[in-house]
């Protein structure tokens, strides 16, 4: 109960329990505590009491200050507060533009992390392809060096097999890595579109799924 | 006019920082709403830049060699803002009301006469010098967008035809204002020295929040119209000195680095000038390919390209500073600095440290930071 307003009604009905066996009269913590409760709402009452009188002194002094001078506001002073008024409508309108300004530049900052994070796959995936390509274009090279004897008609059949799959994998990849930069030019091209008119990024067509084929490699060939 | 009462008086009321200026420009529009029109919706900035330059006013009162050029540029620069004579009258009697509030009891009629002479000097220099400059320029230049470029995702290159040829010396910036956002304008250096079509290119990078950069860059298009003003800065090409040069640009801030080069190529005999130029990855050296192409052509030129943060980077890595401090030998240079307040400041203090002396050492700080 300890920061609650005292009000006649409170105190008129307090309650104390009985004291336990063997002492008289109520419990001796409840009545200390109720006591403190009360002499503290009664100190906080007093001080607002005398910070209310002193504001009422100084408005009374103000106006009788006034009256002397002039009966009623002066012209300069309504000025003044003319000023005052004109002033916090700027301070508003400069609150405004700052928070529209701060907006902005987060959802800016927001568009260029998700941007550097796209690029920084895009060069993942690009590495990876071209890692893939080089492992299998070299194992291709070492398969074809280990015959010293010339070649047969089967392996030259076998052989011209081989580079007809390298010719393919080497356009299957360029095809698809270019599907995937331009899809990734085309997303990012749109973004752009919707934040010059003014759309926020939530209606952003989506980016090409991170687990979309980008790169089906063909099933090796058996000869 | 006592001057130390002026500066008393000044710092009585500077003490009360921006509601000093908020009490003034209230007061202005108060009794001359028309004035309201010529400034931006937010005075943020604006009330800044006043209580600096009464500041600077107040505390060169007695300085007249440093206070009348900088009285005088203030005056031509106001012309792009379509201040006229006939405004300065409603100024002072503002600037004297504001004065006169925040100094309360200390205000008399003392302290009035001093400030109402100080304020007809101040309104003389100024309107003096926007007259004569009205004989030779006028109060902005319009200009057409003719050639747009998108280098990177930030920055842009943009190449204007101004209506009315624009005199400059390589280094120098003006201030751009562009078509849908009246009122506002921000500095760009001019990236080529004066060619005769008169046209001037601009590296603009888009800063996060910015309205003008994100405008320039992106909203703009050929045929788009621009407004600038009178051309300003002191970062020039310091031709007295028998020295090379070093440049070291940090993003668009090669832009009056640029335009310093160019400028050097029709000197008879161009300083030995090593440029480098820095980004913090290899995709955002947006100008490499046409630095290259002058390096190439001119032999007295040589240009480095630095990344400091992208260690795929076949070349030098690191900040500007870094790949000065190993590529440049300091004591036969001269050094030129342009780019972010943080760029800017570590290369000097770089500089400094590997015993460069100050006096070599010219810059100018872009004020924007790289996020």
């Amino acid at each position: 109960m300890n920061r609650e307003q005292v009000t006649p009604e409170r105190v008129r009905s307090a309650n104390f329990t009985p004291s336990r066996l063997g002492r008289r009269g109520l419990d001796e913590a409840e009545v200390h505590a109720f006591c403190e409760w009360v002499s503290d709402g009664l100190g906080r009452l007093l001080n607002d009491n005398a910070s209310l009188q002193e504001e009422v002194l100084r408005l009374r002094e103000r106006l009788l200050d006034g009256g002397k001078a002039k009966s009623g506001v002066q012209p300069e002073d309504a000025h003044v507060q003319a000023v005052y008024v004109l002033s916090k409508a700027q301070q508003t309108a400069d609150r405004y533009v700052a928070d529209a300004q701060e907006y902005s530049r987060e959802l800016a900052e927001d568009a260029h992390l998700r941007r550097d994070e796209i690029l920084r796959e895009a060069k993942m995936r690009a590495s990876m392809i071209l890692d893939e390509a080089h492992t299998t274009a070299s194992q291709a090279a070492s398969a074809t060096r280990t015959t010293d004897e010339p070649l047969s008609g089967g392996e030259r059949q076998e052989l011209q097999a081989e580079i007809a799959y390298l010719r393919t994998y080497s356009d299957v990849c360029r095809t698809h890595l270019r599907a995937y930069m331009e899809s990734l030019t085309r997303s990012i091209e749109e973004w752009e579109r919707a934040e010059r008119n003014g759309t926020g990024p939530a209606k952003v067509p989506p980016l090409p799924s991170r687990n979309a084929a980008v790169m089906p490699v063909p099933a090796p060939q058996q000869a | 006019m006592d001057e130390q009462r002026l500066k008393e008086s000044f710092a009585r009321v500077a003490a009360y920082g921006d509601e000093v200026p908020l009490f003034f420009y209230s007061h202005l529009f108060l009794g001359h709403p028309e004035l309201r029109e010529m400034f931006p919706v937010s005075m943020v900035g604006q009330r800044d830049k006043l209580l600096n330059a009464l500041g600077r006013i107040v505390s060169d009162v007695s300085n007249r060699d440093a206070l009348v050029p900088f009285l005088q540029g203030l005056g031509r620069d106001h012309r792009k803002f379509g201040t006229v004579a006939d405004h300065y009258p409603a100024v002072g009697a503002s600037l004297l009301a504001t004065l006169a509030h925040f100094n309360g009891t200390a205000w008399d009629e003392e302290l009035a006469r001093d400030w109402t002479e100080a304020y007809t000097v101040i309104a003389q220099v100024m309107t003096g010098a926007a007259a004569d400059d009205e004989t030779l320029n006028p109060p902005w230049w319009g200009a057409t967008v003719v050639g747009h470029e998108r280098r990177t995702m930030d920055v842009a290159v943009l190449r204007i035809a101004p209506d009315i040829p624009l005199r400059y010396v390589p280094g120098q910036s003006v201030a751009v204002q562009c078509e849908g956002r009246p009122r506002m304008w921000r500095f760009y250096s001019m990236a080529n020295a004066p060619r005769l079509d008169a046209t001037i290119d601009f590296h603009v990078r888009v800063v996060p929040g910015g309205v003008i950069s994100s405008t320039l860059a992106r909203g703009v298009t050929v045929g788009a119209r621009l407004r600038l003003g009178a051309p300003v800065g002191t970062l020039q090409l310091n031709m007295a000195s028998p020295r090379s040069v070093v440049l070291a640009a940090g993003s668009t801030g090669l832009a009056p680095l640029k335009a310093m080069v160019e400028q050097a190529a029709a000197l008879p005999n161009p300083p030995r000038t090593h440029l480098v130029f820095g980004a913090r990855t290899s995709a955002e050296l947006y100008d490499l390919a046409d630095l290259e192409k002058m390096a190439a052509q001119w032999p007295w030129l040589t240009v480095t390209p630095a990344v400091s943060h992208d260690r795929d980077f076949r070349g030098e890595t690191g900040t500007v500073a870094d790949v000065i401090g190993r590529r440049v030998p300091l004591a036969e240079h001269d050094a030129y600095i342009c780019g972010s307040s943080a760029m800017v400041r570590a290369t000097v203090e770089h500089l400094r440290s590997i015993g460069m002396p100050k006096e070599r050492i010219y810059f100018e700080d872009f004020g924007w930071s790289e996020s």
